[in-house]
């Protein structure tokens, strides 16, 4: 018996979710601010303002300010740029090979970006990079034309890795915008250029902002590029400063690191929060608009192939060339250009290697069993989080999903040193659970997401008929909704499970001998400049990546025919 | 009919008693959707909420299947309360026994027929062999035979409602309850829908409530039919009666097309009544209550006023010298409009009958179908 009395209340079962997830995302978060005034790991809650005080008048910091705004900034720009014109250019010409674009909405998911930043430094850095090799062979120069350990290499590299993102903001904006203004603009006189400029730009600029915004909030928190291609040029960024801090010297200050963490973590949720007031409006505009008509394609004429070749060339550079690039050196004895030498010398000594060092198998192990019961329970919480978030209207359900997409705006490597203060004073410290708390609480945005759209798509009959058929919550839960939020579900896990298993910034922070994973153990093997080790471990995760991913999409389909 | 239909069965009385049910917006606004109901709704009949959009007949039925929770009053299902503000007693949904046909089937896509029609034994775990007998028998019962391992989308929209049809009866509850099942159907197969469902309704005597706005689905399935506006049940009655002798305007307005004359009661006398009206004097069936000298309005619906060329009848009762203002062809009649002095009368003709617009006309009204509104 239940008795809903006249104010609205909450329920015993969204508490207890509000619970969980508040002491996911709000818990962190508390732990990082009350750490960041605390003496020291050792001396929680012991008041102090002294470690703002010595980070903030660091004299390196301005420098590291500087270089993180144009690491960020470019790469932003850099990465919405380029997803202006492939979306223009799929969603608005007669282009051919549409097919390719699509892939580049699910690159990010088979390539890790430590695996990709490690590849463009096999190619472009300036002592033994490939490409450098080639050209000076070629060319007869002194030196290398190219230094990928710049600020230009990281933003080059940043923005190609953020690419995705920005191309997923943009392509459907572009899609779902109304042709007819575009023509009104010719036909009042305007050439093609300027109904461009002055008519479809405008229109598309929520999308555009949201993309810069974004990209800023994912290159702030960014930290394979600035540790795999920063640090050996010495260019830091606040990132990289910060896993120095906790990293260096004999004793890691985790409370200077707590401090400078703060205000990356707030300008990080300042950035997202405008990034969703940007998409809600444009996702309203989409909406309103998308009934109806197709936009208007337009002949490329005899700039079509030329630009097809262009794009290709891209899609070469996105996730050929790595892939070949890693597998090519984990099989060379040292790095040199290909040549008739180097495949006479193949060996496969760096996969002996990677596959008898006792670190790698552990980390192996640790990443497959992240990725595996990590996405299995961040999915579970993520299914029940996202029902009471679409189902339940009440004041509770509304409190979940702030504290759910919170963590949205989290850069891994500040919440990891937030959990640091909290995992210390528990048993939990050094263990694998901790790993596992951390990314379920960092990565929650990514299950919940796909399966808001899920549940808001069921209708709600659905459910009542079964409940007015006799059963009760859970039995409805099992038999109605979950059996239709599989196709939710399957890609939600996968999200999951692939950031889990290439997960680099919180595992920086958390990783502890004997919870070693995949990414920080290519990082290790990068700083020692073990690049045939290097490549073989990151064709290893991109090969159980893709194996994952292939895997579960496999299964959710056999489900959803079957049921 | 099979041996062993799940028909004859008895169904329980529904007696909903000051029922009141409040929505909130986000914005604190207050909506009453209910507002202090009273209705007994009697076993074994077909009965029919009958309203406008936003009348309350869909909460109502809402709050007796248990998918809503009023504010306050009292629910009883037989003897049985489901629902009581006073006694603090709330019985879910899935323990009140209850079928009921949505207006959008509900039927769960990832299912086959069989599963579909199942469910509610399996909930209630009952042994396999039982499940598929019944749910075989009631297959049968509402003609889907030989359509168990379909998938349940690949049905027919009429198919797809006797699937929910079946779903809901497979139980045997004892009260069954439909939420506008025919607004999804296009017109055709709505009437033979509705034909079909009077049927098994008949045969399956079971306590039946039905919302729908529809009022020619009102009238031609139910046994009884509430008229509700605004929360408020304004009357009760037999399809009849709700479309012959309604007591309030607003009933007989939505129930079909009807003409309102405003007069005055003169003489209360003999087996009819006079009611003095702009028109003219009007002899009305009898109705208890009145006295010489009331204000009162009299019902006349356009069937009832039989036009004529004019001249040789003028002056009895009921006759008056009319003029027609328009025209228009429907189909299996003309509806028009016909001016008496300064009031328009909403008509219906034969199209065999030849008049014009403009022409003069001789109007009868038959006194036994002038009906007094008590309102």
């Amino acid at each position: 018996m239940r008795m809903s009395g006249l104010r609205p209340r909450i329920s015993p079962l969204t508490f207890t979710f509000v619970l969980i997830v508040g002491c996911l995302t709000v818990g962190p978060v508390l732990m990082l601010i009350l750490g960041s005034f605390s003496r020291g790991i050792g001396a929680f809650g012991v008041f102090t303002v002294e470690k703002y005080i010595r980070v903030y008048t660091d004299p390196s910091l301005p420098k590291i300010l500087l270089n993180t705004a144009a690491f960020t900034v470019g790469s932003s720009l850099f990465a919405t740029a380029l997803a202006l014109i492939l979306a223009y250019l799929n969603v608005r010409t007669d282009i051919p090979l549409k097919g390719l674009f699509h892939l580049i909405s699910i690159t990010p998911m088979m390539i890790p970006h430590i695996v990709f930043a490690t590849s463009w430094v096999l190619l472009l850095n300036p002592s033994n990079g490939i490409l450098n090799l080639l050209l000076r062979e070629v060319l007869g120069l002194k030196s290398s034309p190219f230094d990928i350990y710049s600020l230009g290499g990281m933003i080059l590299v940043e923005g190609l890795l953020d690419l995705p993102i920005a191309y997923l903001i943009i392509a459907p904006a572009m899609a779902s915008f109304d042709a007819a203004l575009e023509e009104a603009a010719w036909v009042s006189g305007g050439s093609k250029f300027r109904a461009l400029r002055r008519v479809t730009f405008p229109i598309l600029r929520p999308a555009i902002l949201a993309s810069l915004a974004l990209v800023i909030v994912r290159s702030l928190a960014a930290f394979a590029v600035p540790s795999v291609i920063g640090m050996p040029g010495r260019v830091y960024v606040l990132t990289t400063y910060i896993y120095r801090l906790i990293s260096l010297g004999f004793m890691p200050d985790y409370g200077r690191a707590a401090a400078v963490g703060v205000s990356v973590l707030v300008t990080s949720t300042v950035l997202v929060y405008v990034y969703r007031r940007l998409t809600a409006r444009s996702e309203r505009y989409v909406t309103i608009s998308a009934r109806g008509y197709k936009p208007a394609i337009i002949g490329l004429g005899r700039w079509r192939y030329p630009l097809s070749f262009l794009t290709s060339l891209l899609f070469l550079v996105l996730i050929v060339i790595p892939v070949l690039v890693l597998l090519y050196v984990s099989l060379i004895p040292y790095v040199m250009p290909p040549s008739a030498k180097a495949f006479s010398m193949m060996t496969l000594k760096h996969w002996n290697y990677v596959l008898h060092d006792p670190l790698s198998l552990r980390a192996l192990r640790n990443s497959v069993f992240l990725a595996l019961v990590g996405a299995t329970l961040g999915i579970l919480l993520s299914t029940f989080v996202s029902y009471i978030i679409v189902r339940v209207k009440s004041a509770g359900s509304a409190l979940l999903e702030s504290l759910a997409f919170f963590s949205f705006s989290f850069p891994g490597l500040v919440i990891g040193i937030g959990f640091m203060w909290f995992f210390v004073r528990t048993p939990l410290y050094a263990t694998i659970w901790a790993l596992l708390i951390g990314y379920i609480a960092t990565y929650l945005p990514y299950g919940i997401r796909p399966l808001t759209s899920t549940f808001i798509q069921i209708s709600e009959d659905l459910e009542e008929a079964s409940k007015v058929a006799g059963g009760g919550f859970l039995y409805t839960f099992r038999r109605i909704v979950v059996p239709l939020a599989i196709p939710g579900i399957v890609s939600g896990w996968i999200l999951m499970a692939s950031m889990f298993l290439r997960e680099l910034s919180l595992s920086a922070v958390l990783s502890r001998p004997g919870t070693e994973v995949l990414a920080v153990q290519i990082l290790r093997f990068a700083d020692d400049s073990l690049w045939g080790q290097v490549s073989a471990l990151g064709i290893v995760m991109i090969a159980l990546s893709t194996t994952m991913v292939t895997l579960a999409t496999l299964v959710g389909k056999h489900i959803g025919k079957s049921k | 009919m099979g041996t062993r239909s799940p028909q004859h069965r008895n169904g329980m009385e529904i007696k909903v008693s000051a029922l009141t049910k409040i929505f909130r917006s986000p914005s604190g606004e207050e909506v009453r959707a209910l507002k202090e109901v009273d209705l007994t709704i009697p076993a074994n009949r077909i009965f029919t909420l009958l309203g406008p959009s936003g009348c309350g007949k869909t909460t109502l039925l809402r709050c007796i299947v248990g998918l809503e929770v009023p504010d306050s009053g009292e629910i009883a299902i037989g003897d049985t309360v489901v629902w009581s503000k006073k006694q603090r007693i709330f019985i879910p949904p899935n323990k009140r026994g209850i079928g009921m046909v949505f207006q959008t089937y509900a039927i769960w896509p990832h299912m086959t027929v069989f599963d579909n029609v199942a469910y509610p034994l399996q909930v209630r775990r009952l042994p396999r062999e039982e499940i598929r007998r019944r749910v075989r028998e009631t297959l049968k019962f509402v003609k889907l035979e030989g359509l168990e391992n379909r998938p349940a989308t690949a049905l027919s929209g009429g198919q797809q409602q006797r699937v929910a049809l079946a779903r809901a009866l497979v139980s045997e509850p004892k009260v069954i309850l439909f939420d506008e099942p025919l607004s999804n159907l296009d017109a055709k197969l709505r009437e033979e829908t509705r034909r079909e469902l009077r049927r098994f309704l008949t045969e399956l005597r079971i306590t039946a409530v039905y919302v729908t706005h529809d009022r020619l689905e009102a009238l031609t399935l139910s046994d009884l039919v509430a008229v509700m506006r605004e929360g408020v049940v304004v009357e009760v009655g037999t399809p009849l009666d709700i479309y012959f002798r309604p007591k309030h305007k607003f009933v007989a307005d939505f129930i079909g097309k009807a003409n309102f004359i405003e007069g005055t009661v003169e003489s209360t006398s003999e087996d009819l009544i006079r009611v003095v009206t702009p028109m003219g004097p009007i002899a009305c069936r009898r109705a208890e209550g009145l006295t010489p000298g009331q204000r009162v309005t009299v019902c006349v619906r356009p069937e009832a006023i039989a036009i004529d060329r004019p001249g040789d009848t003028s002056g009895g009762t009921n006759t008056f010298r009319g003029r027609v203002v328009s025209l228009l062809f429907v189909g299996e009649n003309y509806e028009g409009e016909v001016a008496v002095g300064k009031t328009i009368l909403a008509i219906k003709t034969n199209p065999a009958f030849p008049i014009g617009e403009g022409e003069e006309v001789s109007v009868y009204i038959d006194p036994a179908q002038c009906h007094i509104l008590m309102e």
